[in-house]
């Protein structure tokens, strides 16, 4: 692997009966990073991270973690030694209490760090007697995180962490995560149809639509390049001739034509006037709008 | 401590296995002297060569001696029965019938082979247990209807007792990793027995390997020997029911 990627897909794909789930994904994580996997729900989010974890086989292309290949059963065991993960459920073992899952959870771990399950069982006001059965969605999503952070994970692995919580405990869940890495040399992979959350955390983005992605960099560098063009016209406005890349979408609606570009602004613009626009109107593209224009564009 | 979470999965259904087991154990040795004052006082049950009045003559007969009474109530019926439903239940709830936890459970790192193995040797020790303990149950408990029951005897009885009912427990547990509800692997394994149990009582009364007639050492109690034969083919049923069950989950998605 490259050194400094902890994730690497070429071409994965997943089909289930004639469904096809992942359709050559290329996915690329380097370490260190918070990585937002963005997409609509149905996009291959989950499938990916199953099968980075080797729940689902791939049926085709290939995928490593930390360099070892995510469809060999031994390599994989590996993989889940040195990675935490929390399920879109907060998938947990009902029959036992707070406590007995996190001592369940620390025999597995032979890096399992005491000081930090002390420090979140404290932070995150975990009810140590109770029933794992008992807890609220609140609750039992921090006793994922504590599981999933105390394991000396170098890599997280966090599966819609904070759907069905509300804005509050959300944002708690958020910090955390933040906080986390800030302290530990870990890096995060998690995916999310929460636009407001990746903005909010994730440094680098990858935004998966119908198994393949469609857009993957540093959050900043797309915040920069990604704009939205309009260009007025005293009439109908033409149709833009130009194939310059970084073109994500071409609209054109009575005298406006609007094109959506991910980078090679200026060439855009220079073509609008060519074509004769009254007015040129550049804007920034919020990570919202990115995620629609991407989306929508392929629909 | 996969070791402790099949426990944890499995102790309770093990523990009231154990306690029907050894009530029903209790039961045979205590109830001996209500019936066998019965059988004394019965005459001659008429020899007309019926199905029905041959069994009624043969339970009469063999309820006049303790060894025979055991055999019939306890190992031949209740225990045989009993023990093939618990062993159903133990081998129910596999990886993908888990009510909650399966996503965590893939998620630890230990490879499928190991998380299943685990899970059928518990299963088969609680097993060995539930059907071990009601025979020694027995010889502990004669004297106090004063009569006596051979521990040789007892573990014979017991050893068949769980290889007849290690082959539901494993067909259970195969079937489990084909079936995502808990319910119908253990219908089907119920439907299996029930096929298996008349056939045999009906149509192969007198085949000695069969399933029903080696789970009640039928043949050891009537003085032909242990029936090996018949053990040797239960346990490579029962080996081959686990080994496709261990297979099947290591090619699955979940």
């Amino acid at each position: 692997m490259a050194d400094s990627h902890v994730i690497e897909c070429t071409g994965l794909s997943k089909q289930y009966g004639s469904r096809q789930a992942l359709d050559g994904l290329d996915l690329h994580v380097p370490k260190g990073s918070i990585f937002g996997f963005l997409g609509r729900n149905g996009a291959g989010k989950t499938t990916t991270i199953k099968i980075l974890l080797g729940m689902v086989s791939p049926t085709g292309g290939s995928g490593r973690v930390f360099g070892l290949p995510v469809d060999n059963p031994a390599s994989s065991v590996d993989i889940r030694r040195r990675t935490g993960f929390v399920s879109e459920e907060k998938d947990l073992y009902d029959g036992m209490s707070v406590a007995q899952l996190i001592d369940f959870t620390a025999r597995c771990y032979p890096r399992w760090r005491r000081d930090l399950q002390e420090q979140y069982v404290r932070s995150f006001e975990l009810p140590l007697d109770a029933g794992v059965k008992t807890l609220s969605r609140g609750t039992r999503t921090k006793l994922a995180l504590l599981l999933a952070f105390c394991r000396g994970a170098e890599l997280l692995v966090l599966d819609e962490p904070t759907s069905g919580l509300d804005p509050v405990v959300a944002d708690e869940v958020l910090q955390q995560l933040v906080g986390h890495v800030a302290r530990e040399d870990t890096t995060i992979f998690f995916s999310s149809h929460q636009l407001a959350e990746i903005d909010q955390i994730a440094d680098r983005i990858g935004i998966v639509h119908r198994g393949r992605m469609m857009l993957a960099g540093v959050l900043d560098d797309l915040r920069q390049d990604f704009r939205r063009v309009q260009a007025v016209f005293e009439h109908d406005a033409p149709a833009l001739t130009s194939s310059a890349p970084g073109i994500v979408r071409v609209r054109r609606q009575g005298r406006v034509l609007s094109v959506t570009a991910n980078g090679n602004v200026d060439a855009i613009v220079a073509e609008a006037h060519g074509l004769g626009a009254v007015a040129v109107d550049v804007t920034a593209m919020p990570l919202k709008d990115m995620f629609l224009e991407i989306v929508a564009g392929e629909n | 401590m996969l070791w402790h979470k099949a426990w944890m999965d499995t102790r309770w259904r093990f523990l009231t296995g154990g306690l029907v087991l050894l009530l029903s154990a209790m039961g045979t040795v205590f109830s001996f002297q209500l019936v066998a004052g019965s059988a004394l006082s019965i005459g001659a049950v008429p020899q007309d060569g019926g199905l029905v009045s041959q069994a009624i003559r043969e339970a009469v007969d063999l309820s006049r001696t303790f060894r025979g009474f055991v055999w019939l109530n306890a190992f031949s019926q209740n225990l045989t029965q009993l023990g093939v439903l618990f062993a159903v239940l133990l081998g129910s709830g596999g990886l993908r019938t888990e009510a909650a936890g399966t996503l965590y459970t893939l998620s630890l790192p230990f490879s499928r082979g190991a998380l299943m193995s685990t899970r059928a040797a518990t299963g088969l020790l609680e097993l060995v247990a539930l059907t071990m303990l009601p025979p020694l149950a027995i010889v502990a408990l004669a004297p106090a209807v004063g009569e006596r029951y051979p521990v040789v005897e007892a573990l014979v009885h017991g050893m068949c007792l769980f290889a007849g009912t290690a082959v539901f427990f494993s067909l259970t547990f195969w079937l489990s990793t084909l079936f995502s509800d808990p319910w119908r692997p253990g219908l089907i394994a119920f439907g299996v027995a029930t096929v298996i149990g008349l056939c045999e009582s009906l149509l192969f009364r007198s085949v000695a390997w069969g399933l029903f007639h080696v789970t009640s050492a039928e043949s050891y109690f009537r003085g032909a020997g242990v029936p090996w034969l018949g053990l040797l083919v239960a346990g490579a049923a029962s080996a081959a029911l686990l080994q496709r069950a261990i297979a099947a989950v290591e090619r699955q998605d979940y």
